[in-house]
């Protein structure tokens, strides 16, 4: 079986975990816990007739007291970046952890998911953000913890990114 | 950033130390600790090699393991459930954990994994020895294998591991109750929780259903990881806890201090603590 470590990356609070949980338990709650250090979950995929043990390291989001420690993301085999669709500043400092992490990890396929999608009377992404992920490499994709819109589909995407690589 | 070249390369000491009070309530002590250390180290005697350098990172590769348990059941089954699980855990790490000189995805992998196959072989050996107790006795079990720098935490139930950096308290584990459920679930509020048993009902415990919870953290030195059963954290807040692991000079001081602390609180519950201060060889 392959094994590949996912590094959930972003801004504190935008995600992470709830993403996280939902893909793995099925799970959302409303009660925000901030994340400290790595907390780290397994799911067993199958993608284009492989199975692929993902090891999904949760990592805390980046914020006025903490960075994102390179040493965390050594050796993964994809990086998942989480952005909040109602704080575009999420989105904005996402182009400097992802320089950081490629600078750490080389080439390894990305994702983002633009999350919190269920909000929509805050959404404050626009259609040329989206037109900027692409232009950076970046695949992005609408989700939604909540709701589960999404969700199953960037980590499934980016596991068959991964086997691919 | 840490470098892998830093990697178990031990600039300073780590000052660990354990304590364990029945309290000033309970008749029996149902808490148990552990603190282990292995050490690895390839000893050059002699060699007509060049670099005989090239051997000095496997020198000092250490491993500390830390871990309580406080456990629940009928008079005295708790106290026996915390203790076979201890016991049952130490032994196993102790027959299986090796492999810690250098890691890559797999091998670091592999390693957690046999951390959690120890926390489930300690599980089973519970149900396995109490069976016959019907509905047996139970224990949260919270465990740090610390591999400078890293710390892995494998949690269940209630019992919590925190750590001091730059004289911030941080919480690294979750109560597993069955409050943090229901409060999860959207189905009660904080304050209704407070006001219920479910706040000190384990939703996870080794002997019952268990759901391990993993994770880990990079420690740096200067920085205090505390490991200890709610009969602490039910007299001391969190601003105390910071403040007696930062005045303290060492780990025995600093567990005195805190059990002290939980006694004067109440000591309603037995109280176990266990401190590893990361002391770095710049301060002397």
């Amino acid at each position: 079986m392959i094994q590949k470590k996912i590094c959930m990356v972003g801004m504190f609070a935008t995600g992470k975990t709830s993403l996280v949980q939902k893909f793995v338990y099925s799970k959302f709650s409303e009660k925000y816990h901030s994340t400290v250090g790595v907390k780290i979950d397994r799911k067993q995929v199958e993608v284009e007739g492989t199975t692929v043990n993902l090891l999904l390291w949760d990592l805390a989001g980046k914020d006025e007291f903490q960075d994102v420690p390179a040493s965390y993301l050594r050796g993964s085999g994809g990086l998942f970046y989480v952005v909040d669709g109602t704080r575009r500043e999420t989105l904005e400092q996402l182009y400097a952890l992802h320089e950081m992490a490629h600078e750490t990890v080389g080439d390894v396929p990305t994702t983002v998911a633009l999350n919190k999608k269920d909000l929509t009377d805050q959404w404050l992404l626009r259609t040329d953000d989206y037109d900027t992920l692409s232009d950076h490499g970046l695949h992005a994709l609408g989700t939604s913890a909540k709701t589960g819109e999404g969700v199953e589909e960037a980590f499934l995407w980016l596991a068959a990114a991964t086997i691919k690589s | 950033m840490t470098d892998d070249s830093d990697r178990f390369k031990l600039k300073g000491s780590i000052d660990a130390y354990g304590m364990s009070h029945v309290g000033k309530v309970r008749e029996v002590n149902e808490d148990h600790f552990f603190l282990a250390a292995a050490t690895k180290a390839l000893t050059v005697q002699q060699t007509n090699l060049d670099n005989v350098h090239a051997f000095d990172h496997l020198k000092q590769s250490e491993a500390h393991l830390f871990v309580v348990a406080d456990g629940v059941g009928s008079i005295g089954g708790g106290r026996l459930a915390s203790g076979t699980a201890v016991q049952a855990l130490g032994t196993y790490i102790g027959r299986t954990m090796g492999c810690y000189y250098s890691f890559d995805v797999e091998g670091e992998n592999e390693f957690l994994e046999n951390l959690e196959n120890a926390v489930q072989h300690a599980h089973k050996t519970v149900q396995r020895e109490y069976s016959s107790h019907g509905k047996g006795p139970a224990t949260t079990l919270t465990m740090v294998a610390l591999i400078w720098p890293r710390a892995y935490i494998i949690h269940v139930g209630d019992s919590r591991a925190y750590y001091l950096r730059k004289g911030r308290l941080r919480q690294l584990t979750r109560d597993q109750t069955m409050g943090e459920l229901m409060i999860d679930e959207g189905i009660m509020k904080e304050e209704q929780v407070e006001r219920s048993s479910l706040g000190s009902t384990l939703s996870s415990a080794i002997g019952a259903e268990i759901l391990p919870s993993v994770g880990l953290i990079d420690l740096e030195w200067n920085d205090v990881m505390l490991l200890c059963t709610d009969g602490l954290t039910r007299h001391v807040g969190d601003d105390g806890i910071a403040e007696i692991l930062q005045r303290t000079p060492n780990a025995k001081t600093a567990c005195e201090q805190l059990v002290d602390a939980a006694l004067e609180g109440g000591g309603r519950d037995n109280v176990t603590v266990v401190v590893g201060k990361m002391n770095s060889a710049e301060n002397g």
